[in-house]
């Protein structure tokens, strides 16, 4: 999941990813494994798992000045490798602090 | 009655070496795929037959996109890359050089001698994606040799015989001239077989591919959850099984049908000290989803 915050002109404000996969090691040292091969057992899973919702809580802090910004919400599936994406969602949300 | 010693001496001598043909091995790639080619099924299957020719089991050997998975194996002993699997030259390639056959390839394990292992070791080296891919999960695989996990109480999978969901007495296929029911068909530890617990640990060198069964076992199950594999992966009979992950438009539509986000935001002016405010904006997600196992897995 990618969540971006931009000033409405377009210039990003922060960029938080969260990924959600199980992760495996060889259990020989710590470095987490891609490929069957390589990997022996999981250490983490931060995957979705059924019936359990995952939330997030994050926050960004505006540049002096600015009331405004433009979040995007970005939930993509990767086969793979990091580049063979899948969209999910997209979601936009225009944040004002004024009322 | 000379006649019928003769006729009975040869007998003895034609029945064992007929069980030998019939017990022989696959000793190239051809010879494998021809050994469970599934390519009459077509003729009275074709919608089935087509969703399969889609599916990942098609081309279980060849990853997302045309990838070669296997090709790390298949690497010089000690080359970047190369895995605990490999050896210093591909013609020492062997059936146990590839673990990853017991689910991506389950008719070599039985029915291969290491000469395929060899040759495909070669073909991954040479980038071969036409000869890789002959080696397919076929429709004689899941309904013939992965059919049957109670092997104590029901026997070996019968050669000539199919199995299925439902039985049919008299099959109209020159080989396979009988479909018998199979109890588990319908079941989630039917896919379980390869859509895996966790850890390999029965190779002298473990490796771990899919959890997914582990996860509906472990997870789904104790959360109320009562659909199994079959129910959402082949709704009507649907064997591409999906996802296709060659399909990016069909996958991506599956997984927002199985995975939902709610984006929630709040813009405010956090009170950190006296007379010191800071613009923030909070961004709450949800993500719930309605899939039978973790999401990813596999």
């Amino acid at each position: 999941m990618v969540v971006t915050a931009k000033t409405t002109d377009g210039k990003e404000i922060g960029k938080v990813e969260k990924h959600y996969h199980p992760q495996a090691t060889n259990c020989r040292d710590t470095k987490m494994k891609y490929g069957a091969q390589w990997k022996v057992a999981n250490v983490r899973d931060t995957s979705l798992q059924p019936a359990q919702a995952k939330k997030e809580a994050i926050e960004f802090d505006l540049p002096a000045g600015i009331r405004e910004a433009i979040v995007t919400v970005e939930l993509f599936y990767e086969a793979a490798n990091p580049a063979n994406k899948y969209q999910i969602h997209s979601i936009t949300r225009k944040v004002s602090l004024d009322r | 009655m000379r006649f019928l010693k003769l006729f009975m001496v040869l007998l003895f001598i034609a029945l064992p070496l007929a069980a030998f043909a019939a017990e022989k091995k696959a000793n190239s790639i051809d010879e494998l795929a021809k050994m469970y080619d599934s390519s009459s099924c077509k003729k009275c299957h074709a919608e089935i037959y087509a969703q399969w020719e889609k599916s990942h089991h098609a081309r279980s050997l060849m990853g997302v996109k045309g990838g070669l998975m296997l090709t790390p194996l298949a690497l010089k002993k000690g080359t970047p890359g190369s895995t605990a699997f490999s050896e210093d030259d591909p013609k020492k390639m062997t059936i146990k050089n590839f673990p990853c056959f017991k689910c991506h390839l389950p008719q070599a394990v039985i029915s291969a001698e290491d000469s395929v292992a060899v040759e495909l070791a070669e073909a991954l080296l040479a980038k071969d994606s036409a000869k890789v891919g002959k080696l397919q999960i076929t429709c004689i695989v899941c309904h013939n040799t992965k059919a049957i996990i109670h092997k104590r109480e029901l026997g070996e999978p019968r050669k000539n015989v199919l199995y299925s969901s439902k039985a049919v007495a008299q099959h109209p296929d020159g080989k396979y001239k009988a479909v018998e029911k199979s109890a588990i068909f319908k079941d989630s530890v039917y896919c379980g077989q390869c859509h895996g617990l966790g850890p390999n640990l029965e190779f002298d060198q473990p490796f771990q591919c899919a959890n997914l069964y582990g996860s509906y076992l472990h997870s789904y199950i104790p959360s109320g959850g009562a659909q199994t594999c079959q129910d959402c992966h082949m709704q009507k009979g649907d064997h591409l099984i999906a996802p296709n992950f060659n399909d990016d438009k069909g996958t991506s539509e599956l997984l927002a049908k199985a995975i939902s986000l709610d984006v929630q935001t709040l813009g405010y002016e956090w009170l950190r000290k006296a007379g010191t405010y800071i613009s923030k904006v909070v961004v709450n997600t949800k993500i719930t989803q309605t899939a039978g196992h973790r999401i990813p897995d596999g």
